[in-house]
């Protein structure tokens, strides 16, 4: 479904060459909630950025969906990110100016699907996120938690079959955050593809597979959790290039 | 989408009102300036009679000697003789034609209601009407046996009419032209031409007259010219028989040629008229000189558009200029700032067209409000230039076309303005943005 095969991204300047991914592999099932951990500066948003066709990446092999990312001109991309990916932020990234309605649907308008299917899609979704009576309200009359919501209607407005989501709850406090993440994993339930980056380890170790992100490499190992104990069980391991972060997760 | 747009570019004007008002001033002052030039220039330029103007010719005839030198482009004089104005008006030639020249008079009642006026008056052939597209309200041009017989008959203009009989038929009714009285047989309608191209001598851009008589009572009534008399010899010209008969050129001459091949006829005609001329030894000049120029041909060979206005048009166009450089700094501050918000809707699956495409929209939306504020400034100003001369009354104002246009320059300009800041937004790298929001 998503196959990455040695990616690379060096960002160049005149006097520095920085690897921000190297020789990065992954592969990523249908249904599968993975949690992307590991230190600032390893590569995490980068890899959700290139997974999310955001950026480009330098070399190496990425397909979505049997498509061939690399080849894609920068439209293609926008078409396939509109279809397909579902983004949400940590900063929540709603735009001011447009109410809740306005704001889920903005991936809608590029899709150019039909007003009364938008308007459909739309109230679903903020249903679903517990926010439909307030689709009227702007985002700076909600609170961090239910901003985050509207993020994650306006990311699901689409059907995407991916969900990237970038320290999603990085803003939020601990009960907000919770409440966030029981709506990603009631999703992931009900069969979208969720792709978390967290620095918080009691929420990765909430989802089902995590993978650790170090120097710029899927470093060590990919964990499954059992979701009787709640305990991180090696799936298989790599040779791993810091000890250390090994440790952390 | 296009909708959608508008919507934004709405939004986003009520987001920064300031900035935006300041936008749609700057390009609201350029357009209005810009248009007023513009339209003075377009009522200078502009063909003053579409549907004839390349059939009517005006005469030259080069009767002067040899190597006798006159300021025009090829040294031929605008205006002709008497004697060659009646030669040619007289001319068993099948073309409609026409000899004239300006004069005037005091215009009354002989009574005590109406004070009396100095009136210019076009002394002419009966033809000048048709040719010209001179509409009548009442009556008709006078008969070719009046204009023979240099009967006292006149044909006024609705404007004289108005002020004398109070817009009533005056047909039949008699005025005063100094010491004479004249009966008037036709009034003609109000006379909607930008530039007097019958007569570029007199000032191209003055009103036309308002009295207009037979070109009979040249002689008649010996009239005075108002208008310009030149010659290039020396001669004796004490009476006005002396005059008529002098190498004095003073009268214009104009005919209608409806053909290519009348054209040609009428140049042989012109040719043996000249070459007969020069037989009887009035000049040295061997081979017939002479000019024959369409109206617009005779506007541009006189120069009725003067380089001063083209100029002027230029210095114009280049105040909008800095305008718009005024305008692309502040769209690059405005749409910079906004840079997060493009990653986000590049993120959600816009593509960079899209991005495009909406900032244009919001910059077109921008010059069209400048362009209609402009049409306002533009307004103003040519009301101002109205008020500095009459002699711009009919020249400082905005046709329809014009107002067409200034919308449309407003918009090409501002979108010219806003073609780099929109490149630049469209290019942001959403990545950059959505973590740093």
């Amino acid at each position: 479904m998503l196959s990455m095969k040695n990616i690379t991204k060096v960002y160049q300047t005149e006097k520095v060459q920085t690897h921000a991914l190297r020789d990065f592999n992954l592969e990523v099932n249908e249904g599968e909630f993975i949690a992307v951990t590991g230190p600032s500066g390893s590569g995490k948003t980068t890899f959700l950025n290139i997974a999310g066709m955001l950026e480009n990446f330098t070399s190496g092999d990425f397909m979505l969906d049997d498509v061939n990312v690399g080849k894609l001109s920068d439209n293609q991309r926008a078409d396939l990110r509109n279809q397909k990916i579902g983004f949400i932020f940590q900063g929540f990234n709603l735009i001011p100016d447009l109410d809740l309605y306005e704001n889920v649907e903005v991936p809608l308008r590029y899709r150019g699907i039909k007003s009364a299917e938008r308007k459909r899609r739309i109230e679903d979704c903020l249903e679903k996120v517990g926010l439909g009576s307030r689709a009227k309200h702007l985002p700076q009359q909600l609170s961090g938690g239910q901003q985050q919501r509207v993020a994650i209607a306006r990311a699901l407005a689409g059907d995407p079959r991916f969900l990237l989501a970038d320290e999603p709850t990085g803003n939020l406090d601990s009960l907000m955050a919770r409440q966030v993440m029981e709506l990603l994993e009631e999703i992931n339930k009900e069969g979208a593809t969720i792709i978390m980056v967290t620095h918080d380890p009691e929420l990765a170790r909430r989802a089902p597979r995590n993978i650790q992100v170090v120097d710029g490499q899927l470093a060590d190992f990919t964990l499954y959790q059992s979701r009787e104990s709640g305990v991180l069980v090696p799936e298989h391991a790599n040779e791993p290039a810091d000890k250390s972060a090994k440790a952390e997760v | 989408m296009f909708t959608h747009y508008i919507d934004l570019a709405w939004r986003s004007f009520k987001r920064t009102p300031l900035v935006s008002i300041l936008m749609v001033l700057a390009i609201a002052v350029g357009i209005g300036i810009t248009m007023t030039s513009l339209s003075v220039y377009h009522m200078m330029s502009m063909d003053p009679i579409p549907s004839k103007s390349s059939k009517l010719f005006h005469v030259q005839l080069g009767t002067m000697d040899d190597g006798e030198e006159w300021w025009t482009e090829d040294s031929l004089p605008q205006q002709i003789t008497y004697k060659d104005a009646m030669a040619l008006y007289h001319a068993n030639t099948p073309a409609r034609k026409v000899a004239s020249m300006r004069s005037g008079f005091t215009v009354h009642m002989n009574n005590d209601q109406i004070k009396p006026f100095l009136e210019s008056t076009r002394v002419t052939g009966r033809d000048f009407f048709a040719m010209f597209e001179l509409d009548f309200l009442y009556g008709a041009t006078w008969t070719t046996q009046q204009e023979q017989s240099a009967a006292p008959v006149i044909v006024i203009s609705e404007q004289l009419n108005d002020k004398l009989f109070g817009g009533e038929n005056s047909i039949g009714k008699e005025i005063y032209l100094d010491d004479s009285s004249f009966q008037i047989v036709g009034v003609t309608k109000k006379w909607n031409i930008h530039t007097k191209y019958y007569d570029v001598t007199n000032g191209a851009f003055n009103d036309p007259e308002n009295v207009f008589m037979p070109i009979t009572q040249i002689a008649a009534m010996e009239l005075p010219s108002w208008g310009n008399t030149n010659g290039w010899k020396f001669e004796e010209v004490n009476t006005y028989q002396q005059r008529l008969t002098s190498e004095v050129f003073w009268l214009q001459f104009w005919v209608e040629l409806d053909s290519p091949q009348q054209e040609t006829q009428y140049r042989d005609y012109l040719t043996n008229y000249l070459t007969e001329q020069g037989k009887l030894g009035r000049y040295t000049r061997e081979e017939a000189f002479f000019g024959l120029r369409n109206v617009n041909e005779w506007l541009t060979y006189n120069k009725v558009v003067s380089e001063e206005n083209k100029i002027l048009v230029g210095l114009s166009f280049m105040f909008l200029i800095v305008c718009l450089a005024n305008i692309l700094g502040l769209l690059l501050g405005k749409f910079l700032r906004r840079a997060p918000e493009v990653g986000v809707r590049r993120a959600l699956g816009a593509s960079k067209g899209d991005i495009f495409k909406q900032h244009l929209v919001e910059v077109s939306m921008l010059g069209l409000m400048g362009g209609l504020l402009g049409i306002g400034i533009a307004q103003l100003g040519l009301w101002g230039v109205r008020q500095t001369h009459d002699y711009y009354s009919a020249l400082a104002t905005m046709d329809i076309s014009m107002l067409f246009i200034a919308p449309f320059i407003a918009i090409s300009a501002c979108v010219l303005a806003g073609l780099y800041p929109a490149w630049l937004v469209c290019r942001t790298t959403p990545a950059l943005y959505l973590k740093t929001q």
